[in-house]
């Protein structure tokens, strides 16, 4: 149903609009808190992520300079012939230097670190 | 003789019921606009999804004796009635919904204190629209410009002061597509060097049980306490469900594509089509876009403070540049902070840390325009 307004004054209105806002993010940051503080799967998922967040730097020292590099063995289930393969791929994109490292990317609800990573990639190649 | 005069009385009635006839100095200037809207979008690339249409739509309802409002229902009038009738911003919200990852705000909930504070151009933008003699639902409604959020703008538009609804729409867009020129400067002269420089910690991991709960949670709790905007952060939060719960891909993927694909498109038309000469020629429309640089500029002054007080508050642990992505313009926003923030120190990440008061923003947006809402209607 409609209403004359309460007030008019327009720093009554931005006073209580701002106190508002402030106060229902206030409690929907303690929400948030309240759902990290119960979640039963807490535990389980948080050193599995660390382990994962460890583990996946793969140590290639193959060079992408040559176009049959010479992959040493690796054994993080990344095989040697699909390190041989990006390093060939990137050596006929014309990209000289060496692959340092391999990174298994997990792409499970990671939205935001992708599109980080792929901003990386492209300032780090000079793109932008 | 009877052939001459038959055929002259079909030329006039051709002429009489063409566009021709009734075109107006305002009509072309208004298809002027739409033109350099186009420009803007096709050439200069502004937020060309939507200001596209905008622009196409402005060109449409500029054209006479078309009938497209009249009492026959025709597809511009069915675009119109979803834009009129609140329809639209809720689908394309349902859409970003789905494209959101709430990961980064969930990772450290205090972002959303930036959010908050980002909304302070809004409010500055109503004061100032006040002062300068707009009632007090039209300067909501311009307000809310400075939330950077093109849907939740049309949504209170369309609720407060339809009437402004093109040059509300048209100021919003505008100024979100002039992010990344609005902002910088802003963000260079409230902060200094080695703020900018400070580089923050990496977020925790959030499980999939916080992914999914906080959608079901946030809307159980902001449309208890603002019912006008149950709409607009209840498809947001769905969509985003669709996304979390890993069991909706085809949802998901339906409402992050084709769906907001095609509402973009009656959105954006059904907004330009509301810019006719009648009601967009007026000086309202020039102080409509001057007040909404002015809430745009207070939004991210707003949340670049705070982001000082909260700098401050942690001992140097949060860089001040992530409070201007509190305004809304997802992720446009977050790309500025990201890229001042590489500017002043190289290898300096923002972005995920950015995403936070970014989608935070959002909300913050919503419920201002839900208590607003509350307030006045």
């Amino acid at each position: 149903m409609e209403h004359s307004p309460v007030t008019t004054n327009p720093l009554i209105i931005m006073m209580i609009n701002m106190t508002v806002v402030f106060i229902v993010l206030i409690v929907l940051m303690y929400l948030i808190k309240l759902i990290h503080l119960v979640d039963p799967t807490k535990v389980k998922e948080e050193p599995a992520q660390a382990a994962e967040d460890e583990e996946p730097l793969v140590a290639v020292k193959s060079s992408a300079s040559t176009s049959a590099p010479k992959p040493e063995p690796v054994d993080e289930g990344i095989s040697p012939e699909i390190i041989a393969a990006i390093s060939a791929a990137i050596a006929a994109c014309g990209i000289s230097g060496q692959v340092k490292a391999v990174h298994i990317v997990n792409h499970e609800g990671t939205a935001w670190r992708n599109s980080m990573r792929n901003a990386q990639c492209l300032m780090r190649n000079g793109r932008r | 003789m009877e052939a001459l005069n038959a055929f002259s009385v079909s030329l006039q009635a051709v002429w009489n019921d063409s566009g021709f006839s009734a075109f107006t100095a305002g009509n072309g200037i208004m298809i002027l606009v739409g033109l350099v809207l186009l420009y803007m979008a096709f050439v200069k690339e502004f937020e060309p999804l939507l200001l596209g249409p905008i622009a196409f739509g402005c060109i449409l309802a500029n054209f006479p004796n078309t009938g497209f409002f009249g009492e026959e229902m025709n597809v511009m009038k069915a675009i119109n009635f979803g834009i009129t009738n609140e329809i639209f911003p809720p689908l394309i919200f349902l859409g970003i919904g789905a494209m959101t990852d709430f990961s980064p705000l969930l990772a450290r909930p205090s972002t959303l204190l930036l959010g908050a504070a980002a909304q302070v151009g809004v409010f500055v933008a109503l004061g100032g629209a006040m002062l300068v003699g707009f009632n007090v639902h039209e300067a909501a409604a311009i307000g809310i410009i400075g939330g950077a959020d093109g849907p939740t703008s049309i949504y209170l538009s369309t609720k407060l002061a339809p009437h402004l609804l093109g040059a509300i729409a048209v100021a919003a867009y505008s100024y979100m597509s002039l992010v990344p020129m609005i902002q910088p400067p802003i963000m260079k002269l409230m902060t200094t060097q080695a703020e900018r420089e400070i580089v923050m910690k990496e977020l925790r991991p959030v499980t999939k049980f916080e992914r999914v709960v906080f959608p079901i949670v946030s809307t159980i709790f902001i449309s208890l306490l603002l019912p006008p905007i149950a709409a607009l952060l209840g498809c947001l939060m769905l969509g985003n469900l669709f996304r979390e719960s890993g069991v909706t891909d085809r949802l998901s993927d339906t409402a992050q594509n084709s769906l907001i694909n095609i509402v973009t498109i009656f959105l954006g038309t059904g907004t330009g089509m509301t810019m006719n000469a009648e009601s967009f020629l007026r000086a309202d429309t020039l102080l409509i876009i001057g007040l909404g640089l002015v809430a745009f500029m207070g939004g991210t002054a707003g949340g670049l403070i705070f982001g000082k007080i909260m700098c401050k508050l942690t001992g140097g642990e949060i860089n001040p540049l992530i409070g201007s992505a509190g305004v809304s313009a997802v992720p446009m926003a977050a790309r500025v902070s990201q890229l001042v923030g590489m500017k002043s120190k190289p290898g300096n990440y923002l972005l995920m840390h950015a995403m936070g008061p970014n989608v935070a923003g959002v909300i913050g947006t919503a419920v201002a325009a839900g208590t607003m809402l509350a307030m006045l209607k």
